[in-house]
């Protein structure tokens, strides 16, 4: 069985060798971290732990075109201040892998959204799917028989792009200031979403799921109202996702972080039905309580606490045996429930896969094998971060 | 009384045209803006929190409630100031150092405002050094921290320390916030609270103010 077969298997509770062994990634200091421990420079790090392939993405593009240039405007020693390819000015650390701080958008409101955005969100933009031979040469990997890879099919966000471009102070404003503007933004990206989604459906490309990206949720639930969620976004899901049915792709998946209680049912109604990562967090998500209570309608991915990997080794095998029975189950792929941070020391992530191909992956030995660490390469740690000088 | 109640409202409602110019109107027509403040104005930021708590207002619901609100304090504040009124208690607010992150730590000043505190905004990416300063010299109660990720939030402890170190953590309170903050993590680095939302900081930083 090879990561296509057993990744549609996994998610169509139908009989598999295993379940996937996957991961979210890491943060960019945890390889560096890591390296110290005896990480290889510059490997792969699918390839050195021994895991299932991630998925890979087809489709035009569904987002700006042409992006915004993306400029540094001013130096400022550890940080610069830069435009985004979205618009967006922030400051951003040059060395550290934090998420950058807004400090001004070029999408303001209507004014701005009719010169800036809107010219660069048409549906009909040849320029958002390559020329035609390499597209051809791209159909063909994508329909290959032969193909041993998931394909997900890029479906876009309705409000977490919207979002970044406005901010989410002025993007709560124009709900309520222009509510006309804000349900024209989200049909329009739905509308682009559409576009590239018949084009590439169309040509005979038959992706394992549909992905899309919203992360509208935080620690205390979602960032707009499950009423106005309702109301403007879900009409327009259920859109792409009938369309999607259309063509037989019956696994679309959403990412977002944060406390999603509110919304899961939400998309699920709207045919999003695999909810992605599965946080944890200090709210404590649980994948077995989400299926619990929707039953196997909801597909799963994540809900492995990265913070527990560094932690006591017995705390990584408790958690990996008390997920192993939704595991076998189905419909549920199991990975860290974001990228894993630096704190957790390399051993006891080396320690969770083998865990992990153990119990989840039943112990075959077609999972790659985990890389090897050579003790005497181990150098001593060094400072980690900024605040601890 | 009629006129209290509609500012009520439309700070509730997140009207800010109508919450300023009742407040005009309520000051051209002679009230007491304390009395606006006080009776009006922070009992509708503090019906926000609740129906935010409750789950019926979420973030866009605060934000344009807070946005009202401030159009209401832009026209008392001068006011307030010429009649040496005192806020509710003043508040240091920072992102902790390595932490760029500012929604979560706006969203908090805001609502202090709102809840008749005076904030002062230290940015983001702040040391402890700069906090100890704003204690020193700024006269503040609340020292209020927020972090987003999981390898800064230890920067909270480092500015606790630090507050220890230089003598001044007795001046003041401390209370924390953000995603990966629990309130056992709180009680580890000697914090005086934590709030899990915005409007609980308001809460948490009233009870600090009426044991102090």
């Amino acid at each position: 069985m090879n990561a296509r077969e057993r990744f549609a298997a996994t998610m169509h509770y139908q009989p598999r060798d295993r379940s996937p062994i996957m991961d979210f990634g890491f943060w960019d200091e945890t390889l560096v971290i890591w390296q110290e421990q005896g990480y290889p420079a510059g490997s792969d790090p699918d390839s050195f732990f021994g895991m299932d392939p991630q998925w890979f993405e087809c489709g035009g593009i569904v987002g700006l075109w042409p992006a915004f240039p993306d400029l540094v405007l001013k130096d400022q020693g550890e940080t610069e201040v830069a435009q985004q390819s979205d618009g967006v000015i922030v400051q951003r650390g040059k060395f550290l892998g934090t998420i950058p701080r807004h400090i001004d958008h070029t999408l303001k409101d209507r004014d701005s959204w009719n010169k800036y955005f809107k010219p660069r969100l048409r549906d009909d933009d040849p320029l958002r799917f390559p020329s035609e031979s390499a597209w051809t040469m791209l159909v063909d990997e994508w329909t290959r028989p032969t193909r041993e890879y998931p394909l997900f099919i890029r479906a876009g966000s309705l409000y977490g792009v919207a979002r970044n471009w406005f901010g989410l102070e002025r993007i709560s404003e124009v709900i309520y200031d222009d509510r006309v503007l804000f349900e024209e933004i989200v049909e329009t990206l739905a509308d682009v979403v559409i576009a590239s989604l018949e084009r590439t459906l169309a040509a005979g490309v038959r992706p394992e799921a549909a992905s899309m990206w919203e992360d509208m949720c935080y620690n205390a639930g979602p960032l707009i109202s499950p009423k106005l969620f309702k109301q403007v976004l879900v009409p327009h899901y259920r859109r792409i996702t009938d369309l999607l049915c259309k063509y037989g792709v019956d696994i679309v998946f959403v990412d977002c972080d944060g406390k999603i209680d509110a919304l899961a049912p939400l998309w699920l109604d709207a045919g999003v039905n695999t909810m992605f990562p599965i946080e944890v967090g200090t709210w404590h998500a649980d994948p077995i309580e989400f299926r619990r209570k929707y039953g196997k309608d909801m597909r799963l991915i994540g809900g492995v606490d990265k913070h527990l990997l560094a932690g006591p080794l017995e705390g990584i095998t408790r958690e990996i045996e008390r997920l192993a029975p939704l595991v076998e189950e189905g419909g549920y792929i199991p990975t860290p429930d974001h990228r894993v941070p630096p704190d957790v020391p390399l051993s006891h992530y080396i320690f969770y896969l083998n865990e992990a191909k153990r119990v989840w992956g039943r112990g075959l030995d077609n999972c790659g094998p985990t890389g090897h660490v050579d003790p005497s390469a181990v150098k001593p740690t060094t400072k980690r971060f900024s605040w601890e000088s | 009384m009629d006129d209290l109640k509609q500012l009520f409202d439309a700070i509730v409602e997140g009207d800010h045209h109508a919450a300023k110019s009742l407040t005009e109107g309520a000051i051209v027509a002679g009230a007491n803006p304390k009395v606006l403040l006080d009776t009006a104005m922070i009992p509708a930021m503090d019906e926000v929190g609740r129906r935010f708590e409750q789950g019926e207002y979420f973030v866009p619901e605060l934000i344009i409630s807070a946005r009202a609100m401030k159009a209401g304090m832009a026209v008392i504040r001068p006011l307030l100031t010429a009649r040496a009124d005192k806020p509710a208690g003043r508040v240091a607010l920072a992102t902790v150092r390595g932490d760029l992150h500012d929604i979560g730590k706006n969203l908090v000043g805001t609502m202090l405002e709102g809840g008749g505190f005076e904030v002062v905004d230290l940015g983001v990416d702040v040391g402890p050094d700069k906090i100890v300063a704003a204690v020193k010299d700024q006269n503040v109660d609340i020292v209020a921290l927020s972090a987003l990720l999981t390898t800064t939030i230890a920067g909270m402890k480092l500015t606790i320390d630090k507050l220890k170190a230089e003598g001044v953590r007795d001046r003041v309170k401390v209370i924390i916030g953000g995603a990966p903050v629990t309130q056992k993590f709180a009680n580890d680095i000697g914090a005086d609270g934590f709030a899990e939302t915005a409007s609980g900081a308001v809460v948490l930083a009233r009870s600090l103010m009426a044991g102090a």
